[in-house]
């Protein structure tokens, strides 16, 4: 008993971590009042640029920095349009996402010759720091929940978290004491961006190992799901990840059960993160309310 | 010796863009230490002299003093860097941030990703509000909070980045009786304190009482600056209304029939939940025009849309030609012999971005005329009636399939009149129906509307135009703070006494 | 027809730089990754548009796509962002199989279709009009859901069980005839072709259609012109369902040699955002899908021929779309352009 408890315990912490990197930058740049639907490309040629960064240099670590960095360029360029030349908020990400799905496909087979999947080898892969017989934990999970907590408290206690909200709820008022919207709203989406990148990193040079076209699996927007479910919170999001994240296990799990499935079939236990964020977002239970000005270009008169 | 003053606009000229002249070469002087009262009508340039002063808006022409020296303000940051802070009709708050965080926005005193000192900021506020002797919650989130205390955490903002120019634009708009005996109190305070205060508004009776001068604006042009001790709020009125030569219209004498409108005891509510309309009761009859004059921003608004559909109504009845209406939407309205000529002809009249053949059919668009079989809309027979109302209104298009927004405003203005006649109404509402026209089209609408009357229509007109609202209506009404001050018949009443009544005080002689 | 000249050049024009843009990015990444551009894009046009089987292969690529594009050009015409149209797509397939193989013919066939995506739409549709649910939110997590259950039911309720990779064929007597022999394009190309021009008609000509695109563009006019808004959203998702619905229906009723859902949803999976892309650089407008359908079912079509001669993998396609995707949001783009150029 005590095994599978400890097993899915590491594998809930390990599935959050991309859940709740993505869920937190996504935070921070929807309380900047910019959406961005673009996490699950941004989660997914991450990955890939991540992992070839991790074999180039033999260092799991650049891989990850890389990712990020690859994130942080796919940031600017949805801040750029939509900050910047004030376009629409949800079609880049729809462009991003589509991109990605080419150029990881286009890229798997153009860069390592392999078609559809390939596997990252273990020497340049993150080495754990908990090993257990029933799974192994990794640093991430603890940086990740660094990442959480720190976001948390940069956001509601110091100056840039205040004025990073107040762009997103009023950026009238913002403006009118002197606070460049423009530029607080371009960072927050590049720092929300890169966060996913390491997430995404994360999955082909940490946890999965591989890089495939389906990596991504829909996670980018779970993610989403999670930070409307969290309310906008980093440390809500870093629970609700959780609580993702055990589910997303556990549909594995009951996959891989015969006797489980005749009950409940897997498929209906995968739909379950999505039904509740809609369950949320209807205020059938409780209310939760987006930053007023999120995604409204914002213009001075 | 002559002290500088501690505010001075020289030759102020604002021409938008699209060639509205806001301000007509306006001196303004401040001394420093003295409550200025700035007065004047809607569209007299009041509040946009303040943007200009508070950094919101660039001058197309004319210089700023601060203290005898000249300045530049690119934003409003520059004005409060210069010591001059404005407080908006329209609050810029932060709606879910407490008050002590709305207040230190922007000038959280230490780097970016430092801990915000609450502690010491409480200390600091709680200072203030000390020496000014008024106390508000700083802990609670600001949409909780009735807008009297709203409105002192802005002020509080603006102290708190230490001005010395306090503006407040019409502050006791969103008042109650003692909120205002309150913010009056603060006001002298600050006065003690050695701060500059100048307090826009068309509110007679509060402008004698706590200003030291008053400057009045009319139009754009600045019509004079008095000691308030040494002013009469008729001589005031006067002022704000002043005489002018006036395009003369024909209005023939006209008994009315019956009653077509009748509004009883109407209660509406505004956007922030506060009470808009308060208990109106009138009738528009058949063969006249009902006027109803009032600085904009009284209820005029919210009555309209009550009656017209488009708001809900708390209490009280709408009945048209018998009918209780009340609370239907404006396509039974329709339908049933009303025609609406809306303020916003922009944003609600006209759907701008589509053509001129397809918005002469908005509101009229299900009438069998233009139906074809299988809800098929028959094209042919909307050009045939959009080219009629562009021929009988004369507005001029490049071509029925043109987008509305290529015509100029008159031209906009004529098709949504023509349009809504087309209708074959009993009853019209005219709201600011000739708002940025130009003199051409103003005429020709005028004219129509009287046309109307004599057609034995019933004709509500309301119109912050007040030249307008005397010369068309047979009877009229001044609304004020949701109530009507009275209602009269135009030549049996003089300006001053319709000033005094647009600031709120009834007819005294 | 009534086409507004001036108002339709600027649009168009831009779509073709996108166009332009995403195909000259696509060469800089083939020339980087070492192959050749020229080569690629040869191998492309020839193998979509340099043969018969080709230009076959490109309608029929266009056939699903077109419509699930008119979801989301029926959608923003009304001033929604209609996404969901990638789950409906899945339960018009299940539902057309379901009833072609119940009542053997082709009219059932799309009834399902038809019924599929009213109802499964019908869901945001009420979440918006009841609870002001963001059709964003909602179409997202409904297509999740929708892949899910689907998934269960193409598994566990359909399957064929001679092909466990494969759901139940549709009958022959519900199939829709093959235009060319040797290809893969069947008259189902007709209904998309059909089913855009009666969303023209819809749109521009009769009643229903004026009140969704007065809603789209202002809803405060639109109230005062006495058009109920929430009617609108209802008509807005319904028939956008229907389309996806159809897309679905016709894939599997039209789709050679399987006729049936394969292998995970494989073959039904992603017409709903490519039609989204589709729709965008048809500028939202029925008659500019049909021509932006035709221009992405070439890209899909001579994506094998461009695998096959040049050995570019074939998703090479997939980059290029998203290229244009993000270039086509990006607002005022002539302009930005012409500010470009004149530095």
């Amino acid at each position: 008993m005590i095994e599978a408890v400890i097993s899915t315990l590491i594998g809930a912490l390990t599935a959050m971590v991309p859940l709740v990197l993505t869920s937190v930058g996504a935070t921070v740049s929807e309380r900047a009042g910019v959406v961005n639907i673009g996490y699950e490309g941004i989660i997914l040629m991450s990955a890939f640029f991540g992992a070839i960064f991790a074999e180039i240099t033999g260092n799991p670590w650049i891989g990850l920095i890389g990712g990020a960095f690859v994130g942080m360029l796919l940031g600017m360029l949805h801040g750029f349009i939509t900050v910047y030349l004030k376009g629409d908020h949800v079609i880049p990400g729809i462009g991003v996402n589509l991109l990605a799905l080419g150029v990881v496909a286009f890229g798997i087979t153009a860069y390592w010759g392999t078609a559809g999947q390939h596997q990252v080898p273990t020497n340049v892969r993150v080495a754990p720091i908990i090993n257990t017989p029933y799974g192994s934990l990794s640093p991430m999970v603890l940086i990740t929940i660094a990442i959480a907590i720190l976001t948390h408290w940069v956001l509601f206690r110091t100056p840039l978290g205040l004025r990073i909200r107040a762009v997103g709820e009023n950026p009238e008022a913002a403006d009118a004491l002197g606070i460049n919207v423009e530029r607080y709203r371009f960072l927050a989406t590049v720092y929300g961006a890169m966060l996913a990148g390491l997430g995404g990193a994360f999955m082909s040079v940490d946890w999965l190992g591989t890089v495939t076209k389906q990596l991504s699996a829909g996670r980018g927007f779970i993610a989403l799901a999670n930070m409307v479910f969290s309310g906008w919170n980093p440390l809500r999001a870093l629970l609700g990840g959780f609580i993702f994240g055990f589910f997303d296990n556990l549909s594995v799990w009951v996959r891989t059960n015969p006797e489980i499935q005749r009950i409940v079939p897997w498929q209906f236990v995968a739909t379950l993160p999505y039904l509740v964020t809609l369950i949320i977002v209807a205020g059938i239970i409780g209310k939760v309310r987006p930053p007023k000005a999120d995604g409204k270009p914002y213009k001075r008169e | 010796m002559e002290e500088v003053p501690i505010i001075e606009m020289k030759g102020i000229v604002k021409i938008y863009p699209d060639g509205t002249k806001a301000l007509k070469g306006v001196d303004f002087s401040v001394k420093k230490g003295e409550i200025h009262g700035l007065l004047g009508e809607n569209g007299a340039g009041k509040t946009t002299l303040m943007k200009i002063l508070s950094g919101m808006l660039h001058p197309t022409e004319g210089k700023i003093f601060v203290n005898g020296k000249e300045v530049r303000f690119k934003s409003p940051a520059d004005a409060l860097a210069n010591g001059i802070g404005m407080v908006h009709q329209h609050f810029t708050l932060v709606d879910v941030f407490d008050g002590l965080h709305n207040i230190i926005l922007g000038m959280e005193g230490h780097g970016l990703f430092s801990k915000i000192d609450v502690e010491k900021a409480k200390e600091k506020l709680q200072k203030l509000m000390d020496e000014l002797n008024f106390q508000v919650p700083l802990d609670v989130p600001v949409e909780k909070l009735p807008v009297g205390v709203q409105q002192r955490i802005e002020i509080l903002k603006t102290l708190y980045r230490d001005v010395d120019v306090l503006i407040l634009d019409e502050p006791t708009a969103v008042l109650t009786p003692i909120e205002v005996k309150e913010l009056f109190e603060v006001l002298r305070k600050l006065k003690s304190q050695g701060k500059t205060i100048i307090f826009i508004s068309h509110k007679l009776r509060e402008v004698m009482e706590i200003t030291d001068r008053v400057t009045v604006l009319r139009k754009g042009e600045l019509i004079g600056t008095v000691n308030t001790r040494e002013t009469t709020p008729k001589e005031l009125a006067k002022m704000m209304v002043g005489r002018e030569v006036v395009l003369k219209i024909e209005k023939p004498p006209k008994e009315a029939g019956k009653p077509v409108l009748e509004v009883k005891d109407l209660w509406v509510k505004g956007d922030r939940g506060e009470d808009a309309v308060k208990g109106l009761t009138f009738e528009v009859r058949a063969g006249e025009i009902f006027g109803i004059a009032g600085v904009e921003g009284n209820g005029q608004t919210e009555l309209i849309e009550a009656i017209s559909g488009l708001r809900k109504v708390e209490k009280g009845k709408v009945i048209l030609n018998g009918k209780d209406i009340t609370g239907r939407p404006p396509r039974e309205l329709y339908d049933l012999g009303m025609a609406h000529i809306p303020e916003d002809r922009i944003h609600m009249g006209l759907v701008i971005e589509m053509s001129v053949a397809e918005n002469s059919i908005l509101g009229l668009h299900w009438r069998k005329a233009f139906r074809g079989p299988l809800g098929l809309i028959r094209w042919d027979k909307v050009k045939e009636h959009a080219a009629k109302l562009v021929r009988d209104f004369e507005v001029s298009v490049p071509s029925i399939e043109a987008p509305a927004k290529s015509l100029s405003g008159g031209n906009q203005q004529k098709l949504i009149v023509a349009r809504e006649v087309s209708k074959e109404p009993e009853f019209i509402i005219a709201s600011q129906p000739t708002r940025g026209v130009d003199v051409a089209s103003t005429e020709y609408i005028r004219n129509y509307l009287i046309k109307l009357r004599n057609e034995n229509k019933a004709v509500l007109l309301v119109s912050a135009d007040l030249d307008e609202v005397l010369q068309l209506s047979d009877r009229m009404a001044i609304i004020y703070e949701g109530k009507f001050v009275g209602i009269v018949k135009p030549e049996e009443v003089t300006e001053e006494q319709i000033g005094l009544m647009m600031g709120g005080i009834k007819n005294e002689s | 027809m009534r086409v507004d000249i001036k108002g339709f050049t600027k649009p168009l024009v831009e779509s073709l730089v996108a166009i332009v843009i995403g195909i000259l990015v696509g060469a800089i990444i083939l020339a980087f990754s070492g192959y050749s551009p020229a080569e690629a894009y040869i191998a492309l046009f020839n193998g979509a548009l340099g043969s018969k089987y080709g230009l076959a292969m490109t309608l029929s690529s266009a056939t699903p796509i077109i419509l699930t594009a008119l979801t989301f050009g029926i959608g923003a015409r009304t001033g929604l962002f209609n996404i969901g149209g990638e789950g409906t797509v899945y339960f018009g397939a299940i539902m057309a199989i379901i009833l072609t193989n119940l009542w053997g013919n082709v009219l059932m066939g799309l009834f399902g279709g038809i019924l599929a995506g009213m109802a499964w739409m019908a869901i945001p549709a009420i979440l918006k009009v009841l609870r002001g649910v963001n059709e964003v939110v909602s179409t997202i997590m409904l297509n999740w859901m929708a892949y899910f259950i689907a998934l269960y039911i193409v598994l566990q309720k359909i399957p064929n069980p001679e092909d466990p990779n494969k759901t139940l064929a549709v009958p022959v007597s519900a199939r829709f005839p093959i235009i060319m022999k040797g290809t893969e394009l069947s008259w189902a190309f007709a209904i998309s072709v059909i089913a855009a021009l009666i969303t023209y008609y819809i749109l521009w000509h009769t009643e229903l259609g004026y009140e969704l695109r007065v809603s789209g563009y202002n809803e405060r006019a639109a109230r005062y012109g006495g058009i109920n808004p929430k009617k609108a959203i209802i008509w807005s998702f319904l028939l956008g369902g229907i389309m996806s619905g159809l897309a679905g229906a016709t894939e599997v009723m039209g789709r050679p040699p399987s006729y049936a859902i394969s292998q995970g949803m494989a073959n039904i999976y992603g017409y709903g955002f490519d039609g989204i892309g589709v729709s965008l650089v048809g500028r939202n407008h029925p008659l500019g899908i049909i021509f932006s359908g035709i221009f992405f079912g070439m890209l899909r079509a001579g994506a094998t021929s461009m695998q096959i001669e040049a050995g570019v993998p074939l998703e090479m396609v997939k980059v290029v779309q998203g290229v244009i995707v993000v270039t086509i949001a990006i607002p005022g783009l002539l302009d930005l352009l012409k500010k470009v150029v004149r530095r």
